[in-house]
């Protein structure tokens, strides 16, 4: 008669039975079978019976004993007396009063199932999974299909209902679970399904689900849906993955540009700032310099005003000597040439300088001594001797 | 010892009576006796029951509710004349057994499943004529199963059955259908992956210019200012120069000029004519400093 007990081969851990308390619900369920008087097998008394007696006693205890079962923790014993419900039983060693009085079924409540849609694992190691393509397709409310797959959990909330209301509860549970989610999907946008509504179809799947299976009485409880994979189906996946990476390409083109931006903001700051350090440097430097040249001036200036005749000249002698002794010089006294024309190899004489540029001192003499000559002819050749003579 | 012999006979005559007219209704079940062919009585609630023995005999029938369910998706066609198939599954359980035994030859199960298999599929051919796609997979699909649920019920009262539900599970297109929705939806992720680059595009030339505006703002803010100290610094030099040279502007410009002389002539490649006459050659002709 048990339909429904997975559990009831390991009849472990309850415990010490609870022996008072089953032989009082024995005593009782016996008193209020057989209410008026003693129990039929109790002994008459003549000594004729006395070989009978004992295996009639016998066997009435082996009928007794069949009566025993144990709820095992987290299922309930549902005890039927002549078919009609009388009680469930918790967790515990119980009694019932045998076939063909009583019968019992137990029901394993509180475990979870879980019950797979869209998708089968396969066996314990679930290493590969077999897709269902009938039940995992379904369309959108746009019209377009998608490949979900999604597992239920359920146990069960009211033994009796479960027991008395439905035939096959597996079954219809899994009709549900496929009309509840297609019912649920049907209503939503691909893009909802598939990124940011996963949990909430999940949530809204769920409700479903129990209000049908409510309204079916069939005593289940869905503890928890769970979207396995929400994703679009083979045939399309390139182009959806694309869309993703293209995504996660705007992304990167954004970061592309920030870092370009990153790059060069903080440079242009660093620019602005030498520009800025080396305008202040700037004004310091001129206006110490014009400070600085003032001051110089003014001291110049104060012993000037006490010898203006000597500070002139000596200023202007010592600027000459200055000029002189680093210059190429040529002097030409025109007055004696009268009306010769001059020929000056300005060309030569710069190259001349130019190889030169350290023989300077050695041609200080040079305008001295030919100021002397009247010539200008000469006065070129000695200075070209001259030149001449002082290469090393 | 034939006392007890008799006691023995007669409990197992009793027995035998007891076994032939008792029965017990379940939970799960409706009972119905007949007498000779004939319905006397209904049990509806559970328990212990009697009957006459060989006269009356018992049948019972299940009170769950059952599930119709179609083993393969049935084709109907749309108000757009679109094929769809179509799966769903019927909630339905004997309400009330006489009528059902009658109605139903035989009081079989698998009988009249297939009459209410009849009376659903009529009802969604009609439903789905009526509607579009869209309607039939969101927008109307609770009405539909209403609508079902409400004709099939009516019909299968008649049957001595109560529908409880009839719910739509599996509303697809056709294989040959589903591969143009496959393009469409192929189309339309192009276009959202082409629209996002072209987007991520557009942004990151914005991000480049708007970095490239800052740039060149603050350089030129940087230059404005750096302008603006170095022309304080002109400025105040101008006038520490003014207020200093115009104590004598004879003098500076006399020793101005020297300065001048000297900064122009100081390579060896200045080449200076020069005419013995002049004032720096006075004392170099003559002691005495006479012309």
């Amino acid at each position: 008669m048990a339909s429904n007990d997975p559990g009831w081969g390991s009849r472990n851990n309850d415990g010490p039975p609870d022996l008072d308390e089953m032989l009082r619900q024995f005593s009782r369920k016996l008193n209020g079978l057989f209410g008026k008087g003693p129990s039929r097998n109790q002994p008459d008394g003549s000594g004729s019976s006395i070989a009978i007696l004992p295996i009639i006693v016998l066997i009435a205890l082996i009928w007794l004993a069949t009566g025993f079962y144990i709820v095992d923790q987290g299922s309930r014993g549902v005890v039927l007396r002549f078919g009609k419900h009388v009680e469930t039983t918790l967790p515990g060693p119980r009694w019932h009063i045998p076939f063909p009085v009583e019968s019992r079924n137990i029901v394993v409540m509180e475990q979870v199932r879980t019950l797979e849609v869209g998708y089968r694992s396969a066996g314990e190691e679930g290493t590969s999974r077999g897709r269902e393509l009938r039940e995992s397709l379904m369309l959108t409310d746009d019209e377009n299909i998608i490949d979900l797959q999604f597992a239920v959990q359920y146990n069960i909330k009211s033994p009796e209902d479960f027991l008395f209301y439905n035939r096959d509860v597996e079954a219809a549970v899994r009709g549900t679970a496929e009309t509840a989610i297609r019912e649920i999907v049907g209503k939503n946008k691909m893009d909802f399904v598939l990124y940011e509504g996963r949990t909430e179809i999940a949530a809204l799947a769920k409700k479903l689900m129990q209000d049908i299976l409510d309204r079916y009485k069939s005593g289940i409880n869905i503890v928890n849906v769970n979207m396995q994979n929400a994703q679009p189906p083979e045939q399309v996946q390139a182009a959806f993955d694309d869309a993703v990476k293209a995504g996660q390409d705007l992304e990167r083109q954004k970061n592309e540009g920030q870092a370009y931006a990153n790059d060069i903001i903080p440079k242009a700051r660093g620019a602005a700032a030498r520009l800025l350090e080396e305008a202040a440097g700037y004004k310091v430097r001129v206006i110490n310099e014009a400070q600085g040249d003032a001051s110089r001036f003014n001291q110049v200036l104060s012993q000037y005003e006490k010898a203006p005749e000597v500070t002139r000249r000596r200023l202007f002698l010592d600027a000459q000597e200055q000029i002189l002794s680093k210059v190429s010089k040529v002097v030409v006294d025109q007055k004696g040439g009268g009306g010769n024309l001059l020929y000056l190899p300005l060309d030569k004489l710069m190259a001349t300088a130019e190889a030169t540029p350290a023989q300077g001192t050695s041609t200080t003499n040079t305008p001295a001594q030919s100021a002397e000559d009247s010539n200008a002819q000469r006065s070129r050749e000695s200075f070209r001797s001259r030149e001449r003579e002082s290469r090393p | 010892m034939r006392n007890i012999g008799a006691v023995l006979i007669g409990f197992i005559v009793a027995l035998l009576l007891l076994s032939m007219s008792a029965f017990t209704v379940d939970q799960r079940e409706y009972a119905m006796i007949f007498r000779l062919g004939e319905i006397v009585s209904v049990k509806r609630t559970p328990g212990l029951y009697f009957k006459m023995p060989l006269v009356e005999n018992v049948r019972t029938f299940d009170k769950r509710i059952l599930t119709l369910d179609w083993g393969e998706p049935d084709r109907f066609i749309t108000s757009e004349k679109k094929n769809v198939l179509v799966d769903s599954f019927v909630k339905w359980r004997i309400a009330d057994p006489a009528k059902f035994y009658v109605s139903v030859r035989g009081g079989d199960e698998a009988q009249a499943q297939a009459r209410l298999a009849q009376t659903v599929n009529d009802g969604l051919r009609a439903e789905f004529g009526k509607r579009t796609i869209h309607e039939v997979v969101s927008g109307e699909r609770d009405k539909i199963m209403e609508i079902l649920r409400q004709k099939a019920d009516k019909e299968a009262r008649q049957m001595g059955i109560e529908v409880l539900d009839v719910r739509l599970k599996r509303v697809d297109l056709p294989e040959e259908v589903s591969e143009s929705v496959y393009q469409r939806m192929e189309a339309e992720r192009k276009r959202v992956a082409n629209d996002l680059r072209s987007q991520g595009a557009g942004a990151a030339e914005k991000i480049r210019a708007d970095a490239d505006k800052q740039r060149e703002v603050i350089i030129a803010e940087a230059y404005r200012d750096a302008q603006r100290i170095k022309g304080e610094g002109d400025g105040r030099a101008s006038e520490i120069y003014a207020s200093a040279y115009s104590r004598n502007p004879e003098f500076y410009a006399f020793y101005r000029s020297l300065d001048a002389y000297r900064n122009s002539f100081k390579s060896k490649s200045d080449v200076l004519v020069l005419q013995p006459d002049s004032e720096f050659f006075k004392y170099m002709r003559d002691a005495g400093g006479r012309k």
